[in-house]
């Protein structure tokens, strides 16, 4: 049983890596055939090699961690902030009418066009970085809390008005759990639009850390190489951010985490 | 009468819902007196507003014509004294068996509640399954454990409705004799919707018959017979009878009940 579960699961990682590894070698023989100078498409092997040498220089880690980080705080922000403006527009249709067309005009614009603004308001520092990871994860977790918060069953609601229960015990006994699905779903789109958003913040508000600034770097010098390694970086550590992600939304559902009892 | 509390008494209620901006009428000048610690069964075809009318008891509908006392006071909203126990079981998904049956116990300790999820458990013979999830169990547990939930909190009257209708024959037997223990142990009023004509002879002390569009109660029939009953005695087949009789004069379906 159990070497039957870790061969299934050797096969998934197989059958995702096989794509990647096709792809690569498709790029090699699109070099063989010489349809594209080094310059603009340097050989798999190079990029290999500019791995290696990132990252047997601890200032790439550093690099790394410091854009972990600034998605960690804002995507934090911005969840907390989300879910209780979900919630409050989830509760009060009052609040809806006065918030929800405000919100959802806001939300059409696109994060990029915000950052002249946030440069001139907050120069180039930190705190706009931050904030651009909050807001972008801010709206769909915002969205989620909210229709998770509507659509909890009446039949539900009903229950807890049998036995009495009201405000802050309703909210903590039916609405959260009976949300939480949406919530959850809400909190990995968030994070997915946090990660996106890094390059953003990293690349339009200058700083001297994280893997944003590495690809401009090498985007300032021409090395392909560099920019394409950032890349794969972004992309790999999103991923193992999203699965992560997955993982305790999983857990969640299960019910496990939030059904254990005082 | 052992105790005086739990009488209930619908007087010339009429209740109409709107649908499509017309009214629509459900329920059309029910009268009926609950005494407190009987047993009462209602009967009548689907959509004839049993539910409505266990809805109004509990205090879930409250637009409606004509009164509804528990007590002599009229019902505003749902209250400790009454318990339910509703046709989808409703249990919380998120919940182990054990905190749904422990539900409505937030106010005791956690050894009383402890106690009280385990002794309704055994009762419904779900002992042993208060960490199970309810996806992990049948329609007919589920419904068990639905009354457990409904009885744990110790209700003067309790409304079922439907509670074992997923339940396969056997069981379903079982349950009625459990109820019917339950009932004279704790001396409460039950109120019951059922489909099955077997079941409200041996449980009740009146059979309350309704028809539909709109609903009204058609007949009230009196069980005097001893307990426990004998499902095969003259007098059970007479008043099974006397009520299927009932179903045969103005329904649409004469032989939805000749079960
Ligand atoms: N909230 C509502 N809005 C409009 N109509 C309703 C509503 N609730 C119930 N009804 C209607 O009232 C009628 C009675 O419904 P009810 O659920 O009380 O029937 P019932 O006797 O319990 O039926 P069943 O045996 O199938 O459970 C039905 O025709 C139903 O469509
Ligand atoms: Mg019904």
């Amino acid at each position: 049983m159990k070497r039957l579960a870790i061969s299934k699961k050797t096969k998934a990682i197989l059958g995702g890596i096989a794509f990647p590894i096709v792809l690569t070698g498709l790029w090699q023989l699109f070099i063989f055939a010489g349809f594209s100078s080094a310059r603009f498409l340097p050989p798999p092997f190079k990029v290999f090699q500019k791995f290696v040498i990132l990252f047997s220089d601890p200032a790439y880690s550093q690099h790394i961690a410091v854009s972990l980080q600034r998605v960690m705080i804002g995507f934090f922000i911005g969840t907390l902030a989300g879910f209780l403006f979900g919630l409050l527009m989830g509760l009060s249709k009052t609040a809806e009418k006065i918030f929800a067309p405000f919100f959802h005009a806001v939300r059409q614009v696109p994060m990029i066009g915000w950052i002249p603004l946030i440069i001139m308001w907050f120069g180039m520092n930190e705190l706009p970085r931050v904030l651009i990871i909050s807001v972008a994860a801010f709206y769909p977790i915002t969205l989620n809390t909210f229709s998770g918060v509507r659509n909890v069953p009446r039949e539900y609601l009903e229950l807890a008005s049998v036995y009495g229960f009201k405000g802050l015990t309703l909210i903590k006994k039916i609405i959260i759990p009976a949300a939480l699905p949406s919530i959850a779903t809400g909190i990995s789109l968030g994070l997915a639009m946090s990660w996106s958003v890094l390059m953003v913040a990293e690349i339009f508000i200058q700083t001297a850390f994280g893997v944003g600034t590495q690809i401009q770097k090498g985007r300032d010098r021409f090395d392909i190489a560099l920019v394409i390694a950032g890349i794969i970086t972004v992309g790999v550590l999103g991923y193992a951010m999203t699965v992560l992600v997955q993982k305790i939304v999983q857990a969640v559902e299960r019910g496990r985490v939030i059904s254990t009892e005082k | 009468m052992p105790n005086n509390k739990g009488t209930l008494e619908i007087r010339s209620l009429s209740k109409s819902f709107i649908v499509d901006n017309n009214s629509l009428q459900i329920l059309n000048d029910i009268n009926l007196t609950v005494h407190s610690g009987a047993f009462v069964t209602i009967v009548g075809s689907s959509g004839c507003g049993k539910t409505t009318l266990l809805r109004i008891m509990l205090g879930l509908e409250n637009h409606y014509t004509g009164e509804a006392l528990i007590d002599g006071k009229q019902i505003i909203g749902p209250g400790s004294d009454r318990g339910i126990v509703f046709q989808d079981h409703r249990l919380l998904p998120w919940l182990t068996v054990g905190e749904n049956v422990a539900f409505g116990l937030d106010k005791l300790k956690r050894k009383e509640k402890k106690l009280l999820v385990d002794e309704h458990l055994k009762l419904v013979g779900l002992n042993g399954f208060e960490s199970a999830y309810p996806s992990q169990l049948s329609g007919g547990m589920a419904q068990r454990v639905a009354i457990a939930r409904a009885l744990a909190s110790k209700p003067e009257i309790l409304l079922l409705d439907e509670p074992l209708g997923a339940l396969d024959a056997l069981t379903r037997m079982y349950m009625q004799q459990e109820l019917e223990r339950l009932w004279l142990l704790e001396k409460i009023t039950m109120i019951m919707v059922t489909h099955d004509i077997d079941e409200a002879i041996y449980l009740s002390d009146k059979v309350v018959i309704m028809s539909s569009r709109p609903g009204v109660i058609k007949k009230i029939i009196d069980v005097p017979l001893s307990r426990p009953r004998n499902r095969a005695s003259s007098d059970f087949t007479r008043i099974k009878a006397e009520i299927l009789e009932e179903f045969h004069l103005g329904t649409e379906y004469p032989f939805a009940y000749a079960i």
